[in-house]
């Protein structure tokens, strides 16, 4: 919400230049803002307003939206555990989701802030669709994945192996070897490099598709910083 | 291996790396003769090389058999006298060449509580930053020391 908007609500309806009413005004700002909004009663916890970007992002319309308890509709938190009304917090800029018509959490990034309206308070909350970033945060967690992985099947057994075929090379030198040795070692070495070639062309290919779901939760965490 | 020895604790080296017939030659060469631990061979089929039975030695048919490397493992943890055992595993660095790094962390789980169970020590060896993060996490939390190897060989701690 813009906090000129709320910090000086009475300016533009104040402007003598100004031919429209301000409801008018506010009205279609309300409806053409591409931030969603919704208006609640904080003592009912029921909705009552909705623009039209909030009825895109959860998939129900006006009719739908406005009258309905916000918990367990478009707020997944319980009934009595609303940060704003009961725990008193604040919320601005806050990641969470709102569940949308067929039940599904849309990750969103929202503000509440609270405004009176002709004597009565109420909440106002705006929130933007974060699924596209979500969606890059995800990639790049992917793609961060699969080059961490790459290293450790790639990279690391390749310097063990390195150091392995230049202590052969060293004992071959020195005459210190047994043939079935050398051909046993080379064959492992032999080996695993095409296992590593195989390592790497399923990587890409991971990569490319890039399937999440190879990924532990764990390390998606810690790519993310958690 | 020399101090695993001293502390009359019997090795049972877990490979994936070297060849049974190879590591045999290269502890003799530092005077521990074969009869001194037992191996779980998962290398020397995997090169194509001959298999020969041996009362202290087991092996697999392939490094990324995890399946037949966990059984062995646990037949061969039987067959070894009673007393204080330790696993010395070489290496998980190489593991990974044959699985990813999420189903060797659960592997590594899966007999580091064996071990547990068994009251038997066990010696992971891995390069350094050659794991993951989260393989490091989950064996930091199933372990109980990670060692430096170059840090313990400047300080002389022992193992």
């Amino acid at each position: 919400m813009n906090p000129r908007m709320t910090e000086q609500p009475l300016g533009l309806m104040n402007d003598p230049t100004c031919k429209l009413p301000s409801g008018d005004i506010f009205r279609k700002i309300f409806e053409k803002i591409q931030t969603a909004i919704l208006i609640i009663d904080p003592e009912s916890h029921r909705i009552v307003d909705a623009n039209p970007i909030a009825e895109h992002i959860t998939g129900r319309n006006r009719i739908e939206l406005v009258g309905s308890m916000c918990h367990q509709f478009v707020c997944p938190v319980k009934h009595g555990e609303c940060p704003v009304i009961d725990y008193h917090e604040e919320v601005r800029n806050q990641e969470g989701t709102i569940i949308n018509k067929n039940g599904e959490n849309v990750p969103i990034l929202k503000t509440v802030a609270k405004v009176d309206i002709k004597g009565k308070e109420y909440l106002i909350e705006s929130f933007i669709d974060v699924t596209d970033r979500k969606m890059a945060e995800e990639r790049q967690a992917t793609l961060i994945a699969y080059l961490s992985e790459s290293i450790l099947r790639v990279k690391k057994p390749l310097e063990l192996m390195s150091d392995d075929l230049r202590q052969i090379a060293s004992l071959a030198v020195a005459g210190d070897y047994d043939a079935e040795d050398i051909r046993m070692q080379l064959q492992i070495h032999a080996n695993n490099l095409d296992q590593i070639v195989k390592n790497l062309e399923e990587l890409k290919e991971k990569a490319v598709t890039e399937k999440p779901v190879d990924i532990p939760p764990e390390f998606r965490d810690f790519l993310r910083g958690k | 291996m020399k101090k695993i020895l001293a502390s009359n604790c019997t090795p049972l080296i877990v490979t994936v790396n070297k060849p049974n017939k190879i590591l045999v030659k290269i502890y003799a060469r530092d005077g521990i003769g074969s009869e001194a631990f037992y191996i779980v061979d998962a290398v020397t089929q995997y090169s194509g090389g001959e298999c020969t039975p041996a009362p202290k030695v087991k092996y697999v048919n392939n490094p990324s058999n995890l399946t037949d490397l966990g059984i062995a493992i646990t037949e061969m943890l039987k067959l070894m006298p009673h007393g204080k055992k330790c696993i010395l595993f070489d290496s998980v660095s190489m593991l990974l060449i044959h699985i990813p790094s999420a189903t060797a962390s659960k592997f590594l789980h899966f007999v580091v509580n064996k071990l547990k169970l068994s009251d038997v020590s066990g010696i992971f060896l891995s390069v350094e930053k050659g794991l993951d993060p989260v393989v490091m996490a989950q064996m930091s939390a199933s372990v109980d020391n990670i060692l430096d190897f170059e840090q313990v060989s400047s300080t002389g701690c022992n193992l």
